[in-house]
């Protein structure tokens, strides 16, 4: 049977039609919220209904950020969260998808690990920071650890989901074919499981943030968590708003790269099917 | 005649309510930093004995970061807050104009603590040492920094490293060499594990302070300075409830501590150990009596000290030793009083930091002593 596209829903444009305004309202309308807030924050600002020491004015945020941008505080600091981010997704990422994929294959290993994988899970990254810092050491190791425990957990879980819900149906197709342990791996679980995997990635990337900022706060050095740290002990409020914001762009970033790849690796799905 | 009487009993009650809310405390948040602990002794004894209510406060307490704490009081969503005085500069420095108006800890905290092995009689041989700090910013920044300047160094002399607040378990893993710490604290806890053998090769350590190098500016009550003049009244009063709460701490220890105990979930609570105090602070409120000199006084710390590491063992007794050790940096002839010098020290140490221009607002703004017993300023 062929599948309709929202294309061939009665009622709605197809491309090439005219001036879709929905479509292009929906396009732009992050942009306006955005917009929108900035002027409501201008607005506030403006009027003092919040004291500029709680609330710095948006003028006072972009001007901090140029500065920062020129003097290379704001670059340093972001190079630093953004290496902490990188190996720490490596690593929680690839730990997660190893041990996601034998947990699917083997229920035992459910059993055996889902209680301190659970618990782990469970207990505020925040409250056991401190002790990976002790363990780890007051440089990069402990902030790339707690990055990486952060996002192992959207891995190994989106992984679990994505191996089991491959179609019985096709598994058989496989072993009909007499496909080996790596061809059916290769040619059915990997492409099957992608979608699934990626939205867990995606949840990834965004806590990778979170677990580099945690591991800053918590031992003190250089990164964007540092930076706040060190803006709000110098009452430079203007500088944490950047600092935070930076945070939210990075995380926005990433965020979008993976659906960047999602969208390329999964164009397959996107096909109409016969 | 009904009426008139009615009329005397009505103005009658109507006087007894009015007096009565003049008499009621008013609620009034405190903003204290760190967490509830025993370092806070005076503010539990202003509670729990009233020291705060004989000024006309319902106290409560609030425990924030010292930035939080700072700029909430400027901005006046809490009317007095405990920050360190080398925040009061940077702040005002960004614009917040609040007053230091009582200085509570009349000695700096901060310190190197350090393996007795280690020979640091001269300072110079901190040259190339790994010293562990929480961060570079806050009181233990500004120490360190006073500190290596008063030996001619400086950061780059040293391997520092920034631990967080995680001194005792950094250092006696190894990590570093010396950590800078709150001198009142972390050194009886590095000093309890190293008696254990449980610091690595470390059996003893040794404490400089920075006070013993420089007098800088530390820990006291602030307003902000639209409250100061709305109200100078009411900081009068709150100044008076502290430092009677403070001074009381200071000459009875044991009370103080036995205060904490409802305040303060973690502290040790063995009913011996609370007979032992209750009987101490009963002792020392008769000795009181007799209106001793302030030697004196610091002398029966010393002998409960000692009395009661004869009956309990070390474990027991570290909060109380920590609440001893920090009497000693509040102690003074004149509680409450700052020199302008100290806040001089604070803010060269500030400028060759990088964290001030050079040339700030008044120090004599920053600060005030027309509040403290004895001054007419």
């Amino acid at each position: 049977m062929m599948r309709k596209s929202l294309r061939d829903i009665p009622g709605k444009r197809k491309k090439g039609d005219g001036i879709d305004s929905g479509s292009t309202l929906r396009r732009i309308s992050p942009l306006l919220t955005v917009a929108c807030l900035l002027l409501l924050w201008q607005w506030i600002s403006a009027r003092e209904l919040i004291s500029p020491i709680l609330v710095p004015p948006p003028s006072a945020v972009f001007q901090a950020f140029i500065d920062a941008l020129a003097d290379g505080t704001l670059l340093k600091h972001a190079a630093v969260t953004l290496e902490e981010m990188f190996y720490g997704l490596l690593l929680g990422v690839g730990i997660g998808l190893v041990i996601g994929y034998a947990i699917a294959k083997a229920p035992l290993l459910e059993n055996i690990l889902s209680p301190i994988i659970v618990a782990f899970q469970s207990t505020p990254i925040v409250a056991y920071a401190p002790l990976l810092v002790i363990w780890f050491g007051s440089g990069i190791a402990s902030k790339i650890v707690t990055t990486a425990v952060i996002v192992f957990f959207p891995t190994l879980v989106n992984t679990i989901v994505g191996i089991r819900g491959v179609s019985p149906n096709l598994r058989d197709m496989m072993r009909s074919l007499k496909a080996g342990r790596w061809q059916t791996f290769r040619h059915l679980e990997a492409p099957s499981a992608l979608p699934v995997i990626l939205a867990g990635l995606k949840t990834s990337t965004t806590l990778a943030v979170i677990g580099a900022v945690v591991g800053e706060f918590v031992s003190q050095g250089s990164g964007l968590g540092y930076l706040v740290t060190l803006a709000r002990n110098l009452y430079d409020t203007p500088l944490v708003v950047v600092a935070v914001l930076t945070m939210t762009a990075i995380s926005l970033t990433l965020y979008g790269l993976v659906a960047y790849v999602e969208w390329r690796f999964l164009a397959w799905q996107r096909r109409p099917r016969p | 005649m009904l009426i008139f009487a009615r009329l005397i009993i009505f103005a009658a009650m109507s006087l007894a309510i009015a007096t009565s809310a003049q008499d009621e405390p008013v609620d009034e948040r405190i903003l204290l930093t760190f967490i509830p602990n025993v370092q806070f002794a005076p503010f539990y004894l202003g509670i729990e004995d009233g020291h705060f209510a004989d000024a006309g406060f319902k106290v409560t307490l609030e425990h924030l970061q010292e930035p939080e704490v700072l700029d909430l009081v400027a901005v006046g969503q809490a009317n007095f807050g405990i920050v360190s005085g080398e925040q009061v500069i940077l702040a005002r420095s960004r614009g917040r104009d609040v007053v230091y108006a009582f200085e509570w800890f009349q000695h700096f905290p901060v310190g190197l603590v350090y393996s007795s092995e280690v020979d640091l009689s001269d300072l110079t041989n901190l040259r190339r040492m790994t010293i562990g700090i929480p961060g570079r910013f806050g009181a233990s920044y500004s120490g360190l920094t006073t500190l290596l300047g008063s030996a001619g160094l400086s950061e780059a002399d040293i391997d520092l490293r920034e631990i967080g607040f995680n001194a005792p378990e950094v250092f006696c893993l190894g990590a570093v060499d010396a950590a800078i710490v709150y001198v009142n604290n972390e050194p009886l806890q590095i000093g309890s594990l190293a008696s254990t053998g449980d610091c690595g090769d470390v059996r003893a350590v040794d404490v400089i302070t920075v006070a013993s190098q420089v007098d800088l500016v530390s820990n006291g009550l602030i307003v902000s300075r639209a409250r100061l003049q709305e109200d100078p009244d009411a900081v009068e009063r709150m100044v008076s409830g502290f430092a009677a709460a403070l001074q009381s701490a200071i000459n009875n220890p044991a009370q103080a501590y036995l205060a904490s105990l409802r305040h303060v979930a973690s502290l040790p609570a063995e009913e011996s150990l609370v007979s032992a105090l209750e009987m101490a602070a009963e002792r020392q409120r008769e000795f009181l009596v007799s209106n001793p000199e302030r030697d004196a006084i610091a002398q029966s710390r010393r002998e409960l000290a000692a009395d009661l590491a004869e009956r309990f063992d070390r474990e027991t007794l570290t909060q109380l030793q920590v609440l001893l050790n920090t009497i000693e940096l509040w102690d003074a002839d004149e509680l409450g009083y700052s020199e302008l010098a100290s806040w001089q020290a604070m803010r060269d140490t500030l400028e060759s930091m990088g964290f001030l221009d050079k040339g700030g607002g008044k120090l004599q703004d920053a600060f005030t002593n027309q509040f403290v017993a004895g001054r007419d300023e």
